[in-house]
This record gives structure tokens, sequence and C-alpha cells, in this order.
């Protein structure tokens, strides 16, 4: 019944049931773990790395590749929302919703809505934090009696900076003081590098209104606890490590001048490092171990093609970044990108040099996933499109709820039909008749 | 005999400059030189603090860490000289003016400039500040790197090194709580005696109360048991106003989400292109160029052009009771330094020398680095001939809101 309603909300569309859409050992599945990453493309993180040997040696042979899995925009908060609500990005959240870019409001403000659009699309001027009325996968799980909790490392460590529970600036004031990694002091002894921006649950009322979120959104300190046992494991487990854990700060070679705000290396260095601390934990766990489903992926790709002409005249350098841009499974850009992507910017203007900035397309480019669970069959790989938007729908689909949010579901009147990890037979074992 | 009387005789000066700035705090019944531990305070912490206060652990006798970090000026300069004086003689002027010791020192991070792996995410959000460390430039991860540096640099406390710190130390009325609390051979180890003085240092700035007593008007007025007249009430809008004085961007102005008090500081990084300062004796020296982050007296950072000229942004709290301002000390009231902010652009002939009616400005910067001033950031982005952001009235106002930060403990320092 409930199932019903929520097929019926102005965000969700209805389509293919729940019941048919695992078709592999994947509908077993009842624990999902997941952890986000930043800022890698595929060929670096699974092809020319020596960074995260864990990662590509370790968690690979023993997992599943998908090597055709994408971002869903450029830069970092457009994909974590997409991944927990199927909405495209306002131009505030396709650039971290910093103040001063091409957003129309910046900081942590409300999205400025002015209708809907197809598949449920938020049509916005602006803003950063949803309505009640848009919903997301948690709203959904917790519909239908399932449990989650957002893991984020670091958040509270600086109190002053924001609080360990449901942490995120004050709405609608000043400047959002989690852009910047804080290094340690004798105050905060572990530094700060908590980043709002990679947190998607605090943009959306429809969590951070509810006292549950105090609860429910947490520093990652409470992680091996709840893996004690498999009643105090939540179905979804949502990762976020610090910005340097999770490979945006830091080069990964400890050289000087490019590390993380704590000294680390950053990179896929300390991201390797994270994962082979906290993998291990997680896989051990009796919910893993019961039922479980480690995805470890990325928000997007870093990959650019610079290229720098100098005029002989004037003696201007000027160099170009291009991002492809590029996009997987006729990923649609949604109703709020006119004018932001594609596009160009010129970030620096000086008589010695100018830079531009291409964003030659909507998407996050090509990025790969890892999934590893006793359901997948070990070393496997899939050459499937799949983006957040298909993530989302697999984690619908296996969670066997009834309808799917935003992009996240069919529209059959375009064509737009996404692929759902859980029936991928190249890589999760047949299903037993 | 002649010993004892010299023992004498010291403690007695001891006790007097050690009492003078109690004395001054009403908090004299607190004090004992090697008495029992006082409530909250360490042992490390308590011997801190007869160190902090000992003019005799200088090579003049006179210059105590307090002498320039005055307890009645929140830790900061006592009067309005540019920069204090120091050496054998105390005739040998410091480098840049003395910061405030209060507030920041538990929250100063150590010195970072995060690197964002993205090279796209580095053009399109800026790379990330450098910010932290102690000092104007950040050089010092830690107090006791800081503290070294006073006591042996020729310019302060002059000590020939640390053997001679320790020497003094032995001789101190409380080196028997010395060896007390650091073992009975310490001082056979000067390097580890050394290090240990420096420690109570650290001990005493971090812990003593008199570094965070969070006592202004403001504080009481963010707690709701005070509330700000008129003129303050405009003065803190137009300190926060983004698109105004933007003042807040580097001065956060609000509680924390824990509903701390602000520092109003961010400790990061900022080069504003203050003038030049006569008063400092080193600047008659064509050449010499004090360009804060990139040197030279923090040299880890010298090949980094783009941070040359970059200071720490210091907190503002108890900033109307002080007579120098910047870096530099380029300017000595509080209304001067305000006006410098909202017509170093527009009225640039104001500060800057000009010769044939070009104004040399940024002139304490080598021209090569001039670029990095800060001139896309309000209020610093005006051009000359335009109308300063705020007018003589608006200046009144923000100053009106600034003297709200000053605690009740706080004298204005010596003109």
């Amino acid at each position: 019944m409930l199932a019903a309603v929520w097929a019926c909300t102005s965000t969700l569309a209805c389509a293919r049931t729940a019941a048919e859409a695992v078709t592999t050992q994947a509908a077993r599945i009842r624990h999902v773990f997941i952890i986000v990453l930043e800022n890698k493309n595929y060929a670096d993180t699974f092809e020319t790395s020596t960074q995260d040997p864990y990662l590509r040696q370790t968690l690979v042979p023993m997992g599943a590749l998908l090597t055709q899995y994408y971002g869903t925009g450029h830069v970092s908060l457009d994909n974590y929302i997409s991944l927990i609500s199927g909405q495209a990005p306002t131009k505030d959240t396709a650039d971290d919703c910093l103040p001063g870019l091409i957003g129309s409001v910046g900081n942590f403000n409300d999205v400025a809505q002015t209708g809907w659009a197809a598949q449920g699309q938020v049509v916005a001027t602006g803003g950063c934090i949803y309505s009640t009325r848009v919903k997301t996968l948690v709203d959904q799980m917790q519909q239908v009696g399932l449990t989650w909790r957002g893991y984020m490392e670091d958040m509270g460590n600086d109190p002053a900076r924001e609080r360990a529970t449901c942490g995120h600036p004050p709405i609608g004031v000043g400047t959002d003081l989690t852009n910047t990694a804080e290094a340690p002091s004798s105050a905060v002894p572990l530094g700060d590098a908590y980043a709002t921006r990679h947190n998607p649950f605090v943009y959306f009322h429809s969590i951070i209104d509810a006292k549950s979120c105090d609860s429910q959104v947490v520093n990652l300190s409470h992680l091996p606890a709840d893996l004690a046992q498999a009643r105090t494991t939540p179905n979804l487990v949502f990762i976020t490590p610090n910005l340097c854990n999770d490979g945006h700060d830091g080069a990964g070679t400890g050289a000087a001048g490019t590390t993380c705000a704590n000294g680390q290396p950053g990179g896929l260095t300390s991201s390797d490092a994270f994962l082979k601390t906290w993998v291990p934990r997680i896989l051990a766990s009796p919910a893993y171990r019961q039922d479980g489903l480690l995805i470890v992926t990325f928000d997007e790709s870093s990959f650019v093609t610079p290229s720098v002409s100098r005029n002989p005249t004037t003696g201007q350098t000027t160099v170009t970044v291009t991002y492809p841009g590029q996009t997987c499974c006729h990923q649609q850009p949604g109703p709020n990108l006119a004018g932001v992507r594609p596009s160009t910017m010129t970030v620096v203007n000086t008589p010695s040099v100018v830079t531009n900035l291409v964003m030659q397309d909507f998407g996050g480019d090509r990025i790969g996933a890892v999934l590893v669970s006793p359901f997948i069959v070990p070393g496997s790989t899939s050459a499937t499109p799949y983006n957040h938007y298909s993530l989302l729908r697999s984690l619908e689909d296996i969670f066997r709820i009834d309808g799917h949010l935003g992009f996240a579901a069919d529209d059959p009147s375009t064509g737009y039909i996404l692929d759902s990890i859980g029936s991928d037979a190249a890589i999760f074992q047949h299903r037993a008749h | 005999m002649r010993r004892s009387s010299s023992i004498a005789r010291t403690s007695r000066r001891y006790l007097r400059s050690l009492l003078l700035p109690y004395l001054m705090l009403g908090m004299v019944a607190t004090l004992s030189l090697v008495g029992p531990a006082i409530a909250g305070l360490s042992a490390q912490a308590q011997l801190g603090r007869q160190i902090f206060f000992d003019p005799a652990l200088s090579a003049s006798g006179r210059l105590a860490c307090s002498s320039c970090h005055s307890p009645t000026q929140a830790y900061g300069p006592p009067d309005g000289a540019a920069v204090q004086l120091g050496g054998l003689a105390r005739d040998r002027q410091g480098s840049r003016a003395v910061p405030s010791l209060r507030y920041v020192l538990n929250r100063t991070p150590v010195w970072s400039k995060p690197f964002i792996a993205s090279s796209t995410e580095r053009l399109l959000e800026g790379e990330e500040p450098p910010a932290g460390g102690f000092g104007w430039d950040g050089r010092f991860n830690t107090l006791e790197a800081q503290a070294a540096f006073s006591l042996l640099a020729p310019n302060e406390m002059a000590n020939k090194g640390p053997e001679d710190v320790v020497r003094k130390l032995r001789l101190a009325p409380y080196a028997n709580e010395f060896r007390r609390v650091f073992g009975e051979a310490i001082f056979t180890q000067p390097q580890q005696a050394f290090a240990r003085a420096r420690e109570a240092l650290a001990h005493f700035e971090l812990e003593d109360p008199s570094f965070h007593p969070y006592s202004s008007r403001y504080d009481d007025y963010l707690e709701g048991r005070a509330t700000l007249t008129a003129p303050e009430r405009r003065g803190v809008a137009l300190f926060e106003d983004p698109r105004g004085g933007n003042c807040a961007a580097c001065h956060p102005d609000r509680k924390g989400a824990d509903g701390s008090h602000p520092l109003f500081t961010d400790f990061q990084f900022e080069a504003l292109g203050v003038p030049r300062n006569p008063e400092i004796a080193a600047n008659a020296k064509p050449g010499y160029y004090d360009e804060g982050l990139c040197g030279p007296l923090r040299t880890d950072q010298a090949g980094q052009m783009s941070e040359c000229g970059l200071f720490k942004t210091p907190g503002l709290r108890n900033v109307a009771t002080r007579r120098v301002f910047f870096h530099n000390g380029r300017f000595h009231t509080l209304k001067e330094a305000l006006q410098f902010y909202v017509r170093r652009d527009t009225h640039p002939a104001q500060w800057y020398p000009s010769a044939g009616g070009i104004v040399d400005k940024f002139d304490d910067l080598p021209r090569e680095r001039r670029g990095n001033v800060d001139v896309t950031d309000a209020p610093l982005t005006r051009t000359a001939g335009q109308e300063p952001l705020w007018n003589d009235a608006q200046i009144d106002d923000v100053i009106a809101f600034l003297e709200t930060l000053t605690d009740r403990d706080v004298r204005p320092a010596a003109r």
C-alpha cells in the first residue's frame, strides 16, 4: 500500500515492479555499504596509478569491476545528490554551492523552485537545499521499514565548525566553513576535513528537518559499533571519508606543497589506506557476511585535456582546460543547466595569462566502480554502462522499493531506460530456481 | 653572603615583576611562586606563567615575554610603537608589530596549504589559501618553536643559545620548582631543560583563563545579556555585508555551530598592500622587503612567488585598544586602519608615495610581487576616483561595533 502511494507522488515514476527488478542473487542483498571517493578518472584508478594497490589488486579480484560506470556531473555535489535523489543539478549544486561562481543563490540556501519537469525534476533558478516535497532513497527506505545511516568522517571534529551529527552550515547565513579543510590545532588535534558538499543527506529538508537526522547522519566513528551485529547494522551504510581520505585533497605523493591540510599525502594513496582500514572491518561484519554488498566508487572523474598557446604579438599565454563531461545511459541534463553546461568560463584573465575552463558536456565522465559481495562472481567485470542514477535505481530495486526517483526512473516516452546493477548477470551469481 | 644577597635582590625583583601584571588584573591572590597548585592550571602551566613574566631570561634583563605581550593589553603590545625594542641593550627593533596572544593560540591550526588534486576544481573554485601557524607568517607550528625564536632572536630576548637560557633558569627563584616538575637532573641536560621551559610556556598560554576570558560586551550581546546601540548595530551590518565591508569573510563574527563565540579570524593569509612604514629602520634600506609568507624571516616558502606579501589574518578582539595595526605597524589608530581599507584604491595617493603624478601603489612589496595584493574581494575592488565604500560616519559606526569586542580587563595601549 505504501509502495503504491510512493509510486503516485509527483517525484516518482511508476515502471517495472520491484519484484521483477532483480534477476540475480543480488535479490538476496539486504545490507549495502557505499564508499564514495573523489575526483579520479577510470584510467588513473584502475589502469595506471600505483597509489591504490589495495583497490586494484585486492578488491577488484575479490569482486566485480564496472568498467563503464560514469559520474553524472561536475563538480562534486551534483553527483552525490543524483545518487540519492535522482535530481539533476541546479545552477548552484552544479558548482558545489560556492558563492560567487555561476550559481544564482550560492552558499547553503534553499532551492528556489519554480516548478516541476518530467521525471520529477525540480525546476529552479538556483539554490542547494531541496524542499520536503523532494524525496530521497532514504525516505523510500524508511517507508518500507529499512534503516540507513550516513557516516561522515571528521564531522564534528571541530564542533565550532559543524555539529557532530547532521552537520551543515546555518541555512542562508554566511560562508560554508567546511569548504576548506582545517589543519590540526591544540583545540582540534585531528583537524577537521569534513566537507558538507560531500554529504548528500543535508541537502534535503526531508532529512534535516527531522529530529532523526541527528541519529542517522553521524561521524564515521560510530561505524565499528554498528557493524558488531547484523541487527545493529543499517540496511544502507553510506560512507564519506574526509577530504584527504576521499582523495579530494593531496596528490598522493607526499611531496611538499601537494599534501592535505593534515600533512597526509591524500590522493589515491590516502584513499587506498582508508579502504585498507575500513573495508576489512565491513567484510568481517555479520551483516555483510549474511547478505551484504560493498560498493566503492567516485563522485566524478578528474580527466581533463589541457592546451597551451601563446600570442606572439602580445606575449599572452592562453591555457585551456577541457572537461569532456561525458555521459552514459542516455543521461539527460535536467531542466536547470541552460547556460551552465556546456560552457566556457574564463577563470583567469591577466595581461600575461588567460585561463579558460571548458565544460564540453554535462556529464561526470568515466570513473568505474568496484562491487564486493558474497553473491558476486570474484574477478568478474561488466561493461554495461551505469551512472549514479543507475546506482540509485539499482538500490531501489535491491531494496524492493516500488517506484524510482527522478532520473532513476524510466521514461518510455523518450526511450530513457536504465539498467539495474542487480540484474547484471556478468557479475552476480545466477538466481537459483 | 654576597651571592645570597644577590639572589635575595633578584628574588624581590622577580616577585615585583611577577606580581605587577597580576596586581593590575586583581589576581594577586592566586599567585604563588612555588606554592600549591592553582586550580585548573597544571604544574607546567604554573611554571610557564613564571617564565612568561620573567625579564631575567633576556640578555638585557629587562625584557620578558610579557613586556611585548602585555596582559593588560590582551597580551598585545603595551604602546603604539610600530615594533617593540629588544636585544642586549633593548635598542634593536623587532621585525613586526606584536600580535595579541589572547584567544587565538589554542585554535591556531598548524600551517597548511591543502592541495586540491583536481586541476579543474583548483581553477573553478580556487586554490586553497594558506592558513595557520603562529606568527604573522605562520612559520611556527608550535608555541614551543615560537618561544625558542623569541628567546634567542638577537633583536628580541637575545640569548646566545639554549644553554644561556638554561643558565638563567638555574638562577631563577622558581628553579627548584622547575626541578620538581621536570626532574632533579633537568639542568644537567640543557637541551632538555630548554625544551621543557618552552613546553611550560605553551601550557601557560593554552591553559590560563586570562588568554580567553570572553568578557567583552559583544560576548554579552551574543548571550542575550546586552544590547547593541544603534551605531553598533549599524557597524556590525557594515562589517558583515558581503557586498560592502565584507570584513566577516576573513574575521567571522558569529557564533560557532556549538554556540562558541567567534575569534574574528579565519587564520588564512591575505595580501593587503599595506604601505611601507618608515618607522621601521630596516625599511630605509632599498631593496629590503618584508614579504611575509615568502620571507625573509620565513624561508620554507621562499620559492612560492604567489605567496609573497601575504600575512596571516589577525583576530579582532580587543582591536580597539591597540595603537598599532597591520604587520608593519603602519597605522596607529583604528580609524586610519579602516580608512585604509575603504580608500586604498579610491585615493591611493593618500597612502603611497607619488612621483611625477604616479602613485607607487603597494610600495612595501617588490614591483613583481604587487600582483599578489587582493583586488578582487570587497571592499578592495574599487578604482581611483570612485567614492570610498564607507564615509566617516560609517567608519565611526564600525569602530563603535569593534569597541564592543574589548574585554572588561583590557586597557588601551599607551600612545
